[in-house]
């Protein structure tokens, strides 16, 4: 019996020290069949041949030091409220080292930013945001982030006529 | 000895009915040197026991045996060792579990990728998406930088008189006691909002 409870204590005592991917958490912890969600994964290979492929230096700048850009997002407003809140409760239980950066909540949109910073080349955001609409999105962004390049982003991109056809305001 | 009873004895032998004192006869009997030829060939079968009888310790014999103590005493530290088994176990287990930990925090802090299965295979496809989700970042600071404007903004219109407050903290922080303000430096005060009144 002890050393059945060793061997759980030594497999479980890791992963509860360590929660693990954000997303990941949530998806498993939230997502009902009934409450349809939308998953994109984008890794650290698909990010490099994305730097390569773009001749727009903005998103080189953006995307050249990422490791990984992962998306969870629903677009029923039910739905989207009940995930809003389901993913504020995984900061607060799951993941308090993350600190809030950003808070907006205005009438239409409410506006939540979270963010680690484990060193200069390693930073994990948490996105949470939900709007009349586009609905409820989970973004999660790692690796080294380039604010300056990134608010820059909406500015460059919204001006080029081709964005609107990619489904952006 | 005449040689006819140790025939007879010999075939008793053969037959295994002879006494001890009759084995002992038959082997003092093939000590003799001169045996008739047709019985040599059984001497060492009866000789065999004289000579492991008369065998002695060998010159190492000490050595041995104080090796052999030695070794005996050395398997009663490892019974004592032994006690403390469960102790060990416990320790050797904490232990896996810390390596364990340890090694799963530096490989994930090396590389610090979450596991996941990847939505796209064509970067062209995979564009959209990640300009999508770094737009929502970017508005989203944006947004946090216009709101923080705002409330600037808000404050301003508000036209609270910082330098009157900036003067009453001053002078509230020059009293000597911190709690009353004394006849002159309250003259002070007046002026300022006299002045500012004036305006």
């Amino acid at each position: 019996m002890k050393r059945v409870f060793l061997i759980l204590l030594s497999f479980a005592f890791p992963f509860a020290m360590f929660p693990g991917d954000f997303v990941n958490r949530f998806i498993e912890k939230y997502s009902e069949n009934e409450r349809p969600l939308t998953n994109v994964n984008i890794g650290k290979t698909m990010l490099d041949r994305m730097t390569e492929n773009t001749n727009d230096e903005e998103l080189k700048n953006a995307f050249k030091e990422l490791k990984s850009i992962r998306m969870v997002s629903s677009e029923d407003e039910e739905d989207s409220r009940y995930y809003y809140h389901k993913a504020h409760e995984l900061v607060k239980e799951a993941f308090s080292e993350y600190e809030e950066m950003v808070s907006v909540n205005e009438s239409n949109s409410k506006i939540s930013v979270f963010m680690k910073r484990e060193s200069d080349e390693q930073q994990d955001l948490i996105l949470i945001t939900i709007d009349n609409s586009d609905g409820f999105s989970l973004i999660t962004v790692s690796g080294k982030i380039d604010f300056d390049s990134i608010s820059k982003l909406s500015k460059s991109l919204k001006s080029e006529a081709g964005i609107n056809s990619m489904g952006f305001n | 000895m005449n040689s006819d009873p140790i025939y007879r004895l010999l075939q008793k032998y053969w037959n295994c009915e002879t006494s001890p004192k009759e084995e002992q006869q038959l082997r003092d009997y093939f000590l003799e040197n001169d045996l008739p030829e047709e019985l040599t060939h059984l001497k060492p079968l009866f000789t065999y026991v004289n000579e492991e009888q008369s065998a002695v310790p060998g010159s190492d014999f000490n050595a041995r045996l104080k090796a052999s103590i030695r070794a005996s005493s050395r398997n009663r530290r490892y019974i004592t060792i032994r006690v403390f088994t469960p102790m060990l176990r416990v320790a050797v287990s904490l232990l896996l579990v810390v390596g364990l930990t340890l090694s799963i925090y530096f490989v994930s802090k090396q590389y610090n990728k979450p596991i996941f299965a990847e939505t796209y295979h064509d970067p062209n496809a995979a564009i959209k998406d990640a300009t999508y989700a770094l737009m929502k970042i970017s508005d989203a600071l944006q947004a946090s930088e216009e709101a923080s404007l705002q409330t600037l903004h808000y404050i301003d219109e508000l036209e609270i008189d910082w330098i009157s407050l900036g003067s009453l903290r001053e002078t509230r922080t020059n009293e000597p006691n911190g709690d009353t303000v004394p006849d002159t430096d309250g003259g002070v005060i007046e002026k300022e909002f006299q002045q500012e009144d004036n305006k």
